[in-house]
């Protein structure tokens, strides 16, 4: 059982941006989901703890490794999958694979390559090993970068935002393949999908604007806002009204017309029903605090 | 953009027209700095360096729309082909030959403001001409821009990569430079003048005989060849421009689409996750360097940029051998080193150009390709990366050089040459190129590592590899050791391997290397891990990213390097020290300044010499005492004597009953005052002792003269110089007046009868006339050591070989000292021993030279006189020098050429025959005769020398056209020469040490003359000269001598030829304007020629004018195209400038000529013949 400690971690951009603002964390093995807008800091989070990028002030460990201090070790025991994963031109799958698993000390050739056949057929790329992985899709780049992420035996394995440009078949099997490892080790995935984190972890995480603004299961998050949560369906000239008068967590549009959901202690009447609370009502009630129209 | 590229060339161009310290082409002596002339060079020349901006402009133009991906909008739009696409490239042309119009502003700017702030002299400057900025642009910006800019436009059009624009670009520029290489004989000059694509041969073709005054007046014309030229290549650039424009569309390409295969052999193996045991030891190190390597190297070896540089480098290569080592029309064999220089003189550049853009290719390739972060995240020491790209360069870097090496051994067997030296390929490459590579690929890597951006990085590395040497330069710092992989430069001789500079080489590479290493350790320890951060973030997270071990190998590494370092500055800078070139300067200056005052000081007179050398060449030590005998030649008592010691050698003088009274330690010069004075005519012995030692290894090459094997030395080399020598003053006349010394003259005025000024010699002034010299030499044992004389006993001693030499006949104090492991062959002519001193490698033209060296003696001896000594010696020395030079009895030869030249062919006269006989020549002429120290002084050693050499020749040669072949190098030698000038030029018999005056111009009157007044009546006249003055002493004769002999020889008719080629410059413009025949009754031709003839008088500075004609010419015909076969050759007199007249003839020629011979010295000569044409 490996544990990652984040303590107080902050960092801020030389333009002022504030990326992570006194960031707190305790994992343990399994998979972590952190949820948050684009631009709420998750990336920068998970950098730091790739060790590629230095924080201000505040620490992170994982068990006994000090991951700020002693970037090469942790890097020994790490899986990372960046938001956005590129591939050399004129190299195969293979190679590559192969390529990186030397760089994460898979030193016989033998395993190496038993390996990389296994992770390359888990991916389901493994008739197309010997194409050139620059002319793959998208989706098939995604593929081989989940498989190079889990090269090794990682105990901490950072995923950014791993299912953009899969297919749902595609999300599937790399939600299986990552339930699969995610029991042993420390799986942090970062997403703005709310129905990835919803579907596979236990526990979790909302950033927005740097700071942690919640923290628990998705369980007990979704219990805390029940009975609070009501929706009506309204007119599109009158979604400025709403606004002044409820806390709008969300709107989005159902056949045409704006359905939108408020956070209310007692129920808010005039047209309003009920609903049972959902994860994305979770999220935006956190990073929706302004109660703005989103 | 445009705006700054005007400014920077502005800029240069300021400077090059303000500064003697910047120079663009040149514009020396007597050229205006703002000539027509120079305007037209600095033109043609920025024209190359603004290729790369016109790459810029034309790839802009062609791809702006396409890299903003803003092309499917616009051309959805109705908007016409041919505008769009003519549109964008006339407004490319149009900008990209703004930056050159900033060189006339510069050039206008810098005259300007020179007149207000006399920066240099005003009298250096000329008025401008319209006209010469005109026609630079119509002639050369906008043809050259437009020629290029079409194949840019093209490439840019047809690949859509920017890289691939600017890698034509580069092509571009190198085909032209390396194009330009084939320009070199005289013979091709035409299709030389042609081809080029940017007309700059074609220039400098068609100005080669421009003398100073054309230069500064005529600009650049619509006329001749450049005219032709132009329009070839615009005609060429139009082609381009077609082809590109019709395959040109609107529409994108449609990318392939492979097919795919059906891939139906789906596995249905399981596949298991094997137990993994990840590992991070030494072996992970390993392990993962070689898979960066590996990864590396093949990114490189399959890009297109590699491929096409690679493509290009074997064509410029193989093109560069196809053409041979051609050295006057004859070729060399391709030994080794030959194929070793032409292989970095054509492919070291894109060598270098290979590894500064894949260094910059390989460390951004990974944030390129967006992996960083992934690889980054990997548990690898960012070291291991850094030196896995380094060594992947290196490796492609040394494979390429391994590869033109394979192509340079094939080229040696397909020539039939086997002689193959692979160790010497090999040991050049590790000794020169493998170091270069080692530190250009670690340095460009740091520097990429550095900076902040991929073009950035290039931009230094460009500024480090090229620039810095600039500006040190500049600066006037000459260390190696600041100057990147700076160090000695070896040189392959087959008789002295790698030389002199080796040790130091390969200290400075060692210097170098670990330079690298260090480098790479910084590299690695500042590499840009994760995000990108700032250098200075990056310096303080280091220390996290480095393994704990690394700061004691960085410390280990520096403290190694500084050792080295120390070592290699002791050596260089306290054992060795030099000077630089303003140093040097301001010492001369300062040397005439001080001690001027003792230039009519007189001297006593060297009239005896033994020596008593010991060589010792593994050491590279010589050391030696001589015994000299020193005469009072004047009227006066001699009470002080002012001695000038040799650099680097340690000189006693040991004169009885004298003492030294002043010493400077600056010019090792010393007086010594003699009590009592020595009076006239008396003589005393005194005892000079000069070592030279060779002390570890220097920041150049070190002495090439005091070397393994071929040690060769002259006496000035060893004895101090007695008296001021005014040979060691500035030249240059802009260089002295920037140094305020007075102007002056070359050398003395040509002064008739006998004066002081005949006291003295050209070669050893006053310090010596005809002497004795007598030499114990002694050397290793397997080494032959050479002296002036006979050989009067030879033994050997502590395992050393000693040799006696002894002069037959007192010589001039001109005489050298040679050792080296020789191998002797020996041919007797009368009672002269016939010696030829070679490399036992180089044995193929000995036969031929010992006949080339009996000829010259024969034809010699029977026409000028006896040969007084008993030796004939043609000794070889290494190709540090390449000439061959005269000295009593004695003439080494380096072994550049001569030796390894293919004669296989030739059965009659070729230049290395022409060599010997002419250095043998100077036996007479110089050795026995020699000039008075005043102008026309070498025209009686070299220009008589030149003369004899021709007359061996033609002596063997049946057809006299083969004369005119030989001839033409003379005639181009002195044409060329004047229009080189720097100060004036002057007469024949005038001549003030001018080359292209006493060989070039030398040969070619001598050779005239003998044509029209006869062979025996010149050599008479020659013969009855050097009898009055053969080995006299002093008064030497002057030219007012020669012509005194010359004189009765010559018949009054042909008296005007006395004057217009030895006291005047004369000059002749003939032309065959047309030719006609038709076919008479009988049976014969009748030829009408038209011929236009003038004849040209020059002052110094080339103002030419027109005299009346009266002088004989040839007419003749030629039987062939090739014009071997004359035929129907008379001499007639024209005394009008233009004429026509008839000639019958037995057969019909296919060619009429005027001056069929080439004899008279004619600026344009094509134009004399003409083929024949039926009359109408």
């Amino acid at each position: 059982m490996s544990t990652l400690k984040i303590s107080n971690l902050s960092k801020t951009y030389a333009n002022g941006v504030k990326a992570l603002d006194d960031v707190s964390l305790e994992l343990e093995n399994g998979m972590f989901g952190l949820l948050g807008p684009n631009g709420a800091g998750k990336s920068s989070l998970m950098r730091t703890l790739a060790t590629l990028q230095e924080a201000d002030s505040g620490s992170a460990s994982l068990d006994d490794i000090d991951i700020l201090k002693q970037p090469a070790d942790l890097r020994k025991v790490l899986g990372y999958l960046p938001q956005e994963f590129g591939v050399y031109p004129r190299i195969t799958a293979e190679q590559l694979l192969n390529h990186i698993a030397v760089l994460k000390g898979i030193t016989n050739p033998k395993e190496r390559k038993l390996l990389v056949r296994y992770l390359l057929d888990k991916v389901n790329l493994f008739d197309k090993r010997n194409k050139s992985v620059k002319g793959f899709s998208g989706g098939m780049k995604q593929r081989v970068g989940i498989a190079q992420a889990l090269i090794g035996n990682p105990k901490l394995i950072i995923v950014d935002e791993p299912t953009a440009g899969l297919d749902p078949g595609e999300r599937n099997r790399f939600y299986n393949l990552l339930a699969d490892v995610g029991k042993e080790v420390i799986v942090i995935l970062s997403t703005h999908i709310v129905d990835d984190v919803r579907e596979l972890c236990t526990k979790m995480a909302i950033m927005n604007f740097g700071e942690i603004v919640y923290q628990g299961s998705p369980q007990s998050a979704i219990d805390n806002l029940g009975g609070k949560v009501f929706q009506k369906i309204v007119e599109r000239d009158q979604l400025n009204d709403y606004a002044a008068d409820y806390k709008i967590i969300s709107n989005k549009m159902v056949g045409g017309q704006p359905l939108i959901h408020v956070y209310s202690e007692d129920h808010p009447q005039n047209g309003f029903e009920q609903v049972t609370p959902n994860l994305e009502d979770v999220f935006f009630s956190k990073i929706n605090t302004a109660n703005v129209l989103v | 953009m445009v705006y700054i590229f005007m400014l920077i060339l502005g800029l240069m161009e300021f400077f090059a027209t303000v500064s003697d310290n910047v120079q663009v082409g040149g514009a020396i002596g007597n050229v205006y700095r703002n000539s027509p002339y120079t305007l037209t060079i600095h033109v043609t020349i920025f024209c190359i360096f603004s290729l790369l901006m016109a790459v810029a402009f034309f790839n802009n133009a062609a791809l702006r729309d396409h890299n903003n991906e803003f092309n499917e909008i616009l051309f959805t739009t109705p908007l016409s082909k041919p505008g769009y696409y003519f549109g964008r490239f006339l407004g490319a042309l149009f900008v990209s030959t703004l930056p050159l119009v900033g060189v006339f502003i510069g050039m206008l700017l810098g005259t300007y403001l020179n007149s207000i702030f006399n920066w240099i002299d005003t009298e250096r400057f000329g008025p401008f001409y319209i006209e010469a900025f005109v026609n630079n642009y119509l002639l050369f910006i906008l043809p050259n821009m437009f020629l290029a800019g079409t194949v840019i436009f093209a490439m840019a059009n047809k690949w859509k990569s920017t890289v691939i624009s600017f890698v034509g670009g580069l092509v571009i520029i190198v085909a032209y430079i390396v194009a330009g290489s084939f320009a070199s004989d005289v013979d091709n000059e035409t299709v030389a003048a042609l081809t080029d694509m940017f007309g700059i041969n074609t220039y400098s073709i068609e100005t080669k005989y421009y003398t100073p005054v054309e230069k500064n007046t005529l600009s650049p014309g619509f006329s001749g060849l450049l005219l032709y030229n132009r329009l070839i290549w615009i005609a060429v650039g139009f082609v381009i421009l077609a082809i590109s424009y019709f395959s040109f569309s609107f529409k994108q390409k449609n990318k392939k689409i492979k097919k795919v295969k059906n891939e139906t052999s789906k596995s249905d193996k399981v596949f298991d996750l094997p137990k993994l045991n990840p590992s991070f030891t030494g072996t992970t190190n390993w392990q993962q360097f070689k898979s960066f390597f590996y990864t590396n190297f093949l990114s490189i070896i399959k890009s297109v940029t590699f491929k096409i540089l690679f493509l290009f480098c074997i064509i410029i290569l193989v093109t560069d051998l196809t053409g041979g080592f051609e050295y006057f029309g004859l070729q060399s064999y391709p030994v080794t080193y030959k194929l070793i220089d032409s292989i970095k003189d054509n492919t070291d550049i894109f060598i270098i150009i290979i590894v500064v853009f894949f260094s910059g290719e390989l460390i951004w390739r990974d944030r390129d390709n967006k992996i960083n972060e992934v690889i980054d995240a990997t548990a690898h020491t960012s070291f291991i990366s850094m030196a896995a790209k380094t060594l992947s360069l290196i490796s492609i870097a040394t494979i390429l050089n391994l590869f033109f090496i394979g192509i340079g051994i094939i080229y040696q067997l397909l020539n039939g040459f086997s002689r193959i030296e692979v160790d010497v390929y090999l040991l050049d490459f590790f000794y020169d190129n493998l170091p270069l590579f080692i530190v250009f690929g670690a340095v460009t890597i740091l520097v990429q590592v550095l900076s902040s951006n991929k073009y950035i990085g290039y931009f230094i590395a460009i500024l480090i590899l090229l620039v810095l040497e600039i500006v040190l330069s500049i600066l006037d710092i000459n260390s190696n050791m600041v100057d990147v992989a700076g160090g000695p430069s070896v040189l392959y001789s087959d008789m002295n391997s790698f030389g002199p500079g080796l040790k130091g080489a390969l200290w400075f590479n060692l210097y170098w290397t670990i330079f690298s290493v260090l480098a790479l350790l910084i590299a690695g320890a500042l590499w840009n891990r994760g995000s990108k951060s700032s250098l200075l973030s990056r310096i303080k997270t280091a220390r996290k990213e480095v393994p704990k071990s690394y700061r004691g190998v960085i410390i280990g590494v520096t403290l190694s390097w500084l050792a080295v370092a120390a070592f290699v500055y002791y050596n260089t800078q306290v054992l060795n020290p030099y000077r630089s070139g303003d140093t040097e300067e301001q010492l001369i200056v300062d040397f005439e300044k001080t001690y001027g005052k003792y230039r009519d000081m007189a001297t006593p007179k060297v009239t005896d010499a033994k020596y008593y050398i010991d060589i010792f060449p593994k050491d590279r030590d010589v050391l030696t005492k001589i015994e000299i005998g020193l005469t009072n030649a004047t009227d006066k008592p001699i009470d002080s004597v002012l001695f000038f010691n040799n650099e680097n050698w340690d000189t006693k003088i040991n004169i009885p009953n004298s003492e030294i009274v002043f010493r400077d330690s600056t010019y090792l010069m010393s007086i010594y005052k003699m009590s009592p004075p020595l009076q006239p005519g008396d003589t005393i012995n005194a005892i000079i002792e000069a070592n030279y030692v060779t002390k570890g290894f220097e920041n150049g090459r070190g002495s090439t003269r005091i070397i393994n094997n071929g040690t060769f030395l002259n006496n000035g080399e060893i004895l101090p110089t007695m008296g001021y020598n005014s040979g060691y003053e500035l030249n240059d006349k802009n260089l002295r007046r920037k140094y305020d010394l007075p102007e002056k003259e070359r050398t003395p005025k040509l002064t008739p009868g006998v004066t002081d000024l005949h006291q003295a010699n050209y070669l050893s002034g006053r310090q010596a006339d005809f002497i004795n010299v007598e030499t114990i030499i002694s050397t290793s044992k397997e080494q032959t050591a050479i002296a002036p004389g006979s050989l009067i006993k030879q033994w050997e001693e502590d395992n050393r070989s000693y040799f006696h030499y002894k002069a037959d006949t007192p010589s001039l104090n001109f005489y050298s000292f040679i050792s080296a492991d020789f191998q002797i062959a020996k041919r007797k002519w009368n009672d002269v021993d016939i010696e030829i001193y070679h490399d036992k490698k180089h044995d193929v033209n000995i036969d031929m030279m010992l006949d080339a060296v009996e000829r010259s003696l024969k034809y010699y001896t029977e026409n000028f006189g006896p040969y007084y000594h008993k030796q004939a010696r043609i000794i070889e020395f290494p190709r540090y020098a390449n000439f061959a030079q005269a000295f009593p009895g004695t003439m080494p030869y380096s072994e550049s050429f001569g030796f390894i030249t293919n004669l296989e062919d030739e059965t009659d006269n070729n230049v290395i025959d022409f060599v010997i006989a002419h250095e043998m020549a100077h036996q007479w002429w110089a050795h026995q005769l020699i000039g008075a120290d005043m102008q026309g002084g070498t025209f009686m050693s070299e220009g008589f020398s030149q003369y004899s050499a021709s007359m061996t020749m033609k002596n063997i040669t049946e057809n006299p056209m083969k004369m005119r072949k030989f001839l033409k190098y003379d005639h181009d030698r002195y044409l060329r020469g004047r229009s080189g000038e720097r100060e004036k030029e002057l007469p024949l018999w005038k001549v003030e040490n001018q080359s292209y005056i006493h060989y070039g111009k030398g040969s070619a009157i001598l050779y005239a003359l003998q044509d029209y007044i006869g062979e025996d009546n010149l050599n008479t006249a020659m013969k009855s000269f050097l009898e009055e003055y053969r080995y006299a002493g002093p008064p030497y004769p002057s030219s007012h001598d020669f012509l005194r002999h010359l004189e009765p020889q010559v018949p009054d008719s042909l008296n005007y030829l006395i004057k217009d080629w030895f006291k005047e410059i004369t000059l002749y413009d003939n032309r065959l304007k047309d030719a006609t025949y038709k076919k008479l009754d009988n049976g014969k031709y009748q030829v009408k020629l038209d011929i236009e003839s003038y004849k040209i008088k020059s002052d110094s500075l080339g103002n030419e004018t027109r005299v009346p004609m009266n002088d004989w010419i040839d007419i003749g015909f030629f039987m062939d195209d090739d014009e071997d076969q004359l035929y129907g050759q008379k001499r007639l007199k024209f005394n009008t400038d233009t004429s026509s007249l008839t000639v019958e003839l037995d057969s019909l020629p296919v060619k009429a000529a005027i001056d069929p011979r080439h004899i008279l010295i004619d600026r344009v000569y094509k134009d004399n013949i003409k083929g024949l044409s039926i009359e109408e």
